[in-house]
């Protein structure tokens, strides 16, 4: 019998591998385990206790009912969804412009760059002054501004590079073939920078899914996200780790979904340029 | 079909200029080919036809209209870029009858009628078997062809084709050429045809123009354009091994006029001949210089003294090719070449053999020294 010589190499890759899955999964492991724990379990100090206890959803009922977790989970949806939506409507066209006609001579670009370079606090206090003024505080309108605020710089950039990979002969091609602007976008540009569009839309998404800092400045009751919901676990007296646990566990569902069905775009993306005829 | 004028068109890349004040007219139904080096502007021509790059002055007229501000999908043209350009999100179908579903050309045309003329112009071409392919499944060649057919799919005013078929191997390329010629034969087209390769632009052209940094050196029929190269750029640039230059000076020798170049180069030439020299001879150092070109083939070589004009030279190299050979002689700064048949004497020439020469008189030209001559 021939027996498989095993490399050092192939010791070295099987440990960073298993680094890397405790570090990515160890975290997601605690969360939904202590999620499904009675109070008594997850303070038990026996380590069978931590691996072998009887599930529970009393975290989720005491979620559902004491809290009003939906109507931060809806909170959350309207905001990312139409923020991410809004993003894309302003970033798409400035993308292409910044790309096709370097509009602005790279200055523009840089500007709306940059907005992304300062800390987010920094743009708090001013935007604060205006939105009490504008009576925009607690509303879904003002974080739906601030989150656009931000993600249109990012989306712009993203999807600037995206449109930099079409090249310009395709649509002088297209010209020539017969076809306007408008029929161009539709059919050549947009059809081959879809890959781009789809990450940049789960990027913005993500991000405004899991924003906290302007959420807790910026609302208080009625536009309270998720994020928000889930920081008052965490009190001055008691740490309520089981209903937590169960409220980020919800939380995380989406983006673990969208990471998922985004992955193939996310690969596509990053090998565009070498998808190009 | 149409006309294609130019007026007057320059054009400026940046501070680069890329064409200057240019004017020439391809003739409706006429293949008309643009010759020169990389760089020398031919794909410019192009764009600016085709309206992708805008002139920076001058007018470019179709049938006497002036199509300056006229947007590409105006012009009514078709195209083939020598990048290809195909649209990568769609099958090869799809990518030639791209053109026919334009709403810009009102053709609408039912499936079955788009699939047969599909079908035809990739059987023409032969890549019918590649129709349902992606480009990126396909070789530089298919995709050039695939690029042609959708130039060549619809009906426009002009056809472009910036070096249609460079990127096809040997028998493709001749096969593809003489289906280009037909083509056009048989539609009476007007076609405008980019190439580096002047095989393909003597073979093809019903006239063609020598392009050099923008301005062109000759426009006429490829006999013209190879029989009687106008200046020493377009005898260089035109045929294998390009035409022999050879500078010297004139002498004035018992009242005979004499072309010398070097100890042992030294030729009578004729008085009509003479007299076209002197008109292109520049005074330098009080010597009569000039450029003295001839066709290889227009040199007759002999292992005997062949008539009181001819001279001697030691053989530097022989190549022989299919049907001929060329025999090679090392000038003061050139190599002289001259185009033997099969003939057993040459057969046997060795190096160093000397070897008596004589140009043919009506086939010698002189030129204005226009473009630097190395022996490389």
């Amino acid at each position: 019998m021939i027996k498989k010589k095993i490399t050092n190499e192939e010791i070295g890759f099987w440990i960073v591998t298993i680094i890397v899955l405790i570090v990515v999964l160890g975290p997601l492991l605690w969360i939904y385990l202590t999620a499904f724990k009675s109070a008594s379990d997850i303070f038990s100090g026996s380590l069978s206790k931590q691996i072998l206890f009887t599930p529970t959803l009393e975290n989720f009922k005491r979620l559902f009912t004491e809290y009003p977790f939906f109507a931060s989970l809806f909170n959350t949806i309207i905001i990312s969804v139409v923020s991410t939506i809004l993003v894309m409507v302003i970033s798409l066209p400035a993308a292409y412009s910044f790309a096709r006609w370097d509009t602005g001579g790279g200055h523009l670009l840089f500007v709306t760059i940059s907005t992304r370079m300062f800390p987010g606090v920094v743009a708090a206090l001013p935007f604060f002054l205006l939105f009490r003024n504008i009576g925009l505080l607690d509303t879904h309108i003002g974080l739906i501004l601030l989150h656009m605020y931000f993600n249109v710089s990012f989306a712009t950039f993203l999807l600037y590079g995206f449109f930099k990979d079409v090249p310009v002969e395709l649509e002088q091609a297209a010209l020539i073939d017969g076809y306007g602007r408008i029929d161009i976008l539709r059919r050549i540009v947009f059809p081959l920078v879809l890959p781009g569009i789809a990450i940049t839309s789960a990027f913005c998404m993500i991000w405004s899914w899991n924003e906290f800092l302007f959420a807790f400045l910026f609302t208080r009751d009625i536009a309270r996200p998720m994020t928000v919901l889930i920081s008052s676990f965490w009190g001055s007296i008691e740490v309520q780790y089981g209903t937590m646990a169960a409220g980020v566990a919800i939380a995380i569902l989406p983006i673990l979904i969208v990471a998922w069905v985004m992955q193939r775009y996310i690969i596509r993306g990053l090998t565009f340029g070498a998808v190009k005829g | 079909m149409a006309e294609v004028r130019f007026e007057n068109v320059t054009k400026y890349y940046g501070r680069n200029l890329a064409i200057d004040d240019l004017s020439f007219t391809g003739k409706e139904g006429e293949f008309f080919s643009i010759l020169g080096p990389t760089g020398a502007g031919k794909s410019t021509i192009l764009k600016m036809i085709a309206g992708i790059e805008p002139v920076t002055s001058g007018k470019i007229f179709f049938n006497d209209i002036l199509v300056n501000n006229l947007p590409p999908h105006e012009r009514n043209v078709s195209m083939a870029f020598e990048t290809y350009n195909l649209y990568s999100h769609f099958s090869v179908y799809e990518n030639i009858a791209f053109p026919l579903r334009a709403p810009k050309w009102k053709l609408n045309l039912s499936r079955e009628e788009e699939r047969k003329r599909v079908v035809e112009v990739a059987s023409f071409l032969g890549i019918e078997e590649l129709l349902d392919r992606r480009p990126q499944a396909l070789s530089g060649g298919q995709k050039q062809r695939v690029s042609l057919a959708r130039a060549l799919i619809r009906k426009p005013q002009v056809y472009l084709l910036d070096e249609p078929i460079a990127h096809l191997d040997a028998k493709l390329k001749f096969l593809t050429q003489t289906l280009l010629k037909e083509f056009a034969v048989k539609y009476g087209i007007t076609m405008i045809y980019v190439t580096h390769n002047f095989r393909e632009a003597l073979a093809l052209s019903d006239r063609m123009m020598v392009l050099r940094k923008g301005k062109f050196d000759q426009i006429g029929t490829p006999e013209e354009i190879y029989y009687t190269p106008k200046v020493d750029f377009v005898g260089r640039l035109v045929g294998e091994p390009p035409m022999n230059m050879i500078d010297g000076e004139l002498i004035k020798e018992d009242g005979k006029i004499l072309f010398k170049a070097g100890e042992y180069f030294k030729i009578t030439i004729k008085n009509e001949l003479a007299k076209s020299a002197e008109k292109v001879a520049r005074l330098e150092d009080n010597k009569l210089n000039v450029r003295l070109g001839i066709r290889c083939e227009d040199i007759k070589p002999g292992m005997q003294k062949l008539s009181e004009n001819s001279f001697q030279l030691p053989v530097y190299a022989v190549v022989h090719e299919a049907e001929s050979s060329v025999i090679s002689f090392e000038l003061e700064n050139t190599f002289l070449h001259v185009r033997v048949g099969e003939d057993a004497d040459f057969r046997r020439l060795k190096i160093s053999d000397l070897l008596w020469l004589n140009f043919k008189q009506d086939r010698i030209f002189f030129y204005e020294n226009t473009m630097k001559i190395s022996k490389s």
